[in-house]
């Protein structure tokens, strides 16, 4: 079997990975998509310690995670849409009406 | 070797290398086409842990139902000609990110002896499947929160109409000129 703590640092990775897509990325949609991956990490931490600590209450959390992801995505995916057809763009340096 | 330690470096170094095309793919639709290779990674790591409902969730949900979403909304909106990535933040960010992964492996490796264990050992794994346990206790334990969670579901398909109806957005405009 391998060892929980290399599940563990696999989530942190790619939670990393997802954040530094939030931040890098310029492209609104390539956000969303990061979050996706930052959401996939916790899963990936919920289901690892759940096989060490011999539990299955992370494997429901990891099914409402899921249902809150697609809630996510429909949501965010619908402003996007939103915001394409009223501003032409999905590029987030352009995309600054609130910035005093 | 074990054949469960073979999946599992397998299994994290696809998951790893296609997140990291997920983020400095210029091209959006080989960023989705890498989401895919990713989550359906995720999912062997899950069937490698031993979560069989939620490894098939996670292919059925994420790999199918949401990944289409991507695809609906990039086939509608055009190709984007800008940069991918912001070389200013890009530098920035790696060593911010470097710092928090060790952080969070800090964190999460030596938080972990703190909690209780539960009662579902492997053995009795043997007895019972994993979907029986998680299942039982999603409808006894859990059964409020899920039926919000279905709650959750329906005012989101209620606000994504909302928002993606042409009518609104073009009033908008109208009121504001």
């Amino acid at each position: 079997m391998v060892p929980y703590e290399y599940y563990v640092a696999l989530s942190g990775l790619l939670m990393v990975l997802g954040l530094i897509g939030v931040i890098v990325r310029k492209n609104i949609i390539a956000m969303l998509i990061s979050t996706e991956l930052m959401l996939n990490a916790v899963n990936i931490a919920f289901v690892a310690f759940d096989m060490k600590l011999h539990d299955v209450v992370g494997q429901v959390f990891v099914f409402f995670i899921l249902t809150i992801a697609a809630a996510e995505a429909a949501i965010g995916l619908g402003l996007i849409m939103a915001i394409y057809r009223m501003k032409k763009d999905v590029d987030v340096e352009k995309l600054t009406e609130l910035k005093g | 070797m074990e054949l469960s330690v073979v999946a599992f470096w397998v299994l994290s170094a696809i998951a790893v290398i296609s997140a990291i095309g997920v983020v400095f793919f210029k091209n959006i639709v080989y960023s989705v086409l890498s989401l895919i290779s990713t989550l359906i990674a995720i999912s062997g790591l899950f069937f490698n842990l031993g979560a069989e409902l939620i490894g098939a969730l996670q292919i059925l949900i994420y790999a199918v139902a949401i990944v289409v979403f991507y695809v609906l909304v990039i086939s509608t909106v055009p190709q984007y000609k800008g940069e991918a990535v912001d070389p200013k933040y890009a530098l920035l960010s790696a060593p911010f990110g470097f710092i928090l992964f060790l952080e969070l492996a800090y964190v999460s490796v030596y938080g972990l002896w703190a909690s209780n264990t539960g009662i579902f050992s492997p053995d009795i794994f043997k007895e019972i499947s994993n979907a029986k346990a998680v299942a039982t206790l999603l409808f006894t334990k859990y059964l409020f929160p899920f039926e919000v969670a279905s709650l959750i579901l329906l005012v989101a398909m209620i606000g994504a109409i909302l928002l993606g109806k042409k009518d609104i957005v073009e009033d908008e405009k109208e009121g504001g000129a």
